[in-house]
């Protein structure tokens, strides 16, 4: 595996100008979608099958070092999650790891079950009922093979987003933090880049300005499947006690040695 | 932020009758194998009732994908730890083992019978599976209710017994089959299943506490108060208390059990997803 690659994006420089949605469109031909009218600039709600980059805008009372409003920008993304539900969960093998630690979904194979849309803890991957696939966030894989950072990487005019090797994003995102918390924003924290923190760390992890719920972020996303084994055992224990029970209606009390009559 | 995966009335009706399915095969070989010579008609109607059935899942499966063509794609791999994977591999194998014990069970040969005997113990496995699975899929997933419910596969599993036997037991009464002691048993492995289903039903709201809302309180809380735990737990055993020498009664009591076994199916499925 080549040496794991990532974007991070640093929520207190985003301005909001949504470059990185439009360029994200424009390379993936995402095509048009009708707006959703959220009550601010933000446009979706949430990701779709066609909006894969999304700038969140959020209204934090009281969310600034001052004690005023806070207007949060957030560019929000497919986590890339190093444990990834999404992809544990395909019965194809569509949703595959690629050699820098990103997760794609392989549209030739891709049979549309959904599995995957109810398995990811960020509601990222949205089905297309027009292909019939599961879509989300490629991480540009057509761009990163051929030595080009994301489309949103390359649109963001602030460096919010960057783009390049896993490790040495992390080491810049932990002196971004404490610069910030220098100046006064205490909350400042980064989310995902810990690979010994949960889902084993996300290739595509923030740098927040408030508590991860502030975002719609869930504080600690576990993997779906962590329950397999102890949900399958205890169906075993059910199927034990079921079959118990119809073979002690069938048994056969009329014959002692209990064997079948031809 | 979580997104639900559409899976609808196409899923509800095949996780129901999966599990009629499921239930149907392993209530006819344990019956076949430890059941006496007069148990071979409910063996015959289980094996020969779970057949049509999983030809109806596949269909059903195939149907609801996107790309319906493309299911074939399930066999490109086999991942232990992923119950969709599973789930697809099962339905085919479990498939060839109704079909085999189904053209067995139309012989009158005993060396036949003794055949179909050993390859019920074994399909048997995956009526159990097919029947549990299900839940399981659900149990693992991101959406809230379903990932905390941790007996949601073993339920299904005896809902599966409770409605593959119910199944089994009205077509007897149809087919004027209801007399003799196959019937009397029938009706007791009926009430095993149904008791451990309303043991784990109990179990299964308890320990999700706050998290049975969609369940418990919701909109779909009156169908699974009234539809499930009334007409389908509740109404069956009071009738077949009352009326236990009444064919007709126990053939109404079936009936119910098999609308409460849909109602389980429809509630878990859509009360986050509608």
């Amino acid at each position: 595996m080549a040496r794991t690659l990532a974007m991070f994006t640093d929520t207190s420089l985003c301005i909001g100008c949504r470059a990185c949605q439009v360029a994200c469109k424009q390379w993936n031909e995402l095509g048009l979608e009708v707006p959703a009218w959220t009550g601010g600039y933000q446009n979706q709600n949430h990701f779709t099958d066609k909006t894969f980059r999304l700038v969140r805008f959020i209204e934090e009372p009281g969310g600034k070092p001052n004690g005023d409003l806070a207007w949060l920008l957030m560019s929000d993304v497919c986590k890339h999650c190093a444990q990834a539900g999404c992809l544990d969960a395909c019965p194809t093998g569509a949703i595959y790891r690629t050699e820098f630690g990103t997760v794609n979904i392989n549209q030739d194979v891709c049979n549309g079950c959904r599995y995957c849309v109810s398995s990811c803890p960020f509601g990222v991957v949205a089905f297309n009922e027009s292909t019939g696939t599961a879509k989300k966030c490629t991480f540009c894989n057509d761009r990163i093979h051929n030595g080009l950072g994301p489309a949103c990487a390359k649109a963001c005019p602030t460096e919010s987003i960057q783009f390049g090797f896993r490790d040495e994003l992390v080491a810049k995102a932990t002196k971004r933090v404490e610069a910030l918390k220098g100046m006064g924003f205490k909350q400042a924290q980064l989310y995902g880049h810990d690979t010994g923190g949960f889902l084993g760390g996300l290739n595509a992890f923030f740098l927040l300005l408030s508590k991860p719920a502030t975002y719609n972020l869930p504080d600690n996303p576990k993997l779906p499947q962590r329950n397999v084994v102890v949900d399958s055992l205890l169906s075993i224990g059910s199927a034990l006690a079921v079959g118990l029970g119809v073979l002690l209606a069938f048994r056969d009390r009329g014959k002692g040695d209990g064997h079948h009559d031809a | 932020m979580l997104k639900a995966p559409h899976w609808e009335m196409m899923i509800v009706w095949y996780f129901f009758l999966g599990g009629i399915a499921g239930g149907a095969y392993f209530t006819a070989a344990i019956a076949d194998n430890f059941g006496s010579a007069r148990d071979r008609a409910v063996a015959r109607v289980g094996y020969l009732l779970s057949l049509p059935l999983v030809g109806a899942c596949g269909i059903l499966l195939i149907a609801d994908l996107g790309v319906p063509t493309r299911f074939l794609n399930m066999m490109r791999t086999l991942k232990f730890w992923d119950p969709m994977s599973l789930g697809a591999w099962a339905v085919g194998v479990f498939g060839l083992f109704t079909f085999v014990s189904s053209v067995l069970s139309l012989s009158s040969l005993e060396s036949h019978a003794a055949l179909r005997r050993k390859i019920g113990l074994v399909g048997m496995l995956f009526g159990f599976f097919l029947a549990s699975y299900t839940g399981v899929l659900l149990s693992n997933s991101a959406l809230p209710f379903w990932r905390d419910a941790r007996l949601m596969g073993a339920l299904f599993l005896a809902s599966g017994a409770s409605t593959g036997i119910a199944a089994v037991t009205l077509i007897m009464f149809a087919t004027g089959q209801a007399a003799g002691e196959g019937w009397g048993k029938l009706k007791r492995a009926d009430h095993a299943s149904m008791i451990i289903e309303a043991v784990l039903l109990v179990a299964l709201v308890v320990l999700l506490g706050a998290a049975a809302k969609p369940l418990t309180s919701g909109h779909f809380a009156p169908l699974f108060w009234g539809g499930l735990v009334g007409i389908g737990l509740i109404v069956p055993f009071v009738l077949d208390f009352v009326g236990h020498r009444t064919r007709a009664v126990g053939a109404l009591a079936a009936a119910l059990v098999l609308i409460g076994g849909f109602v389980l199916r429809y509630v878990v499925l859509m009360s986050i997803q509608a």
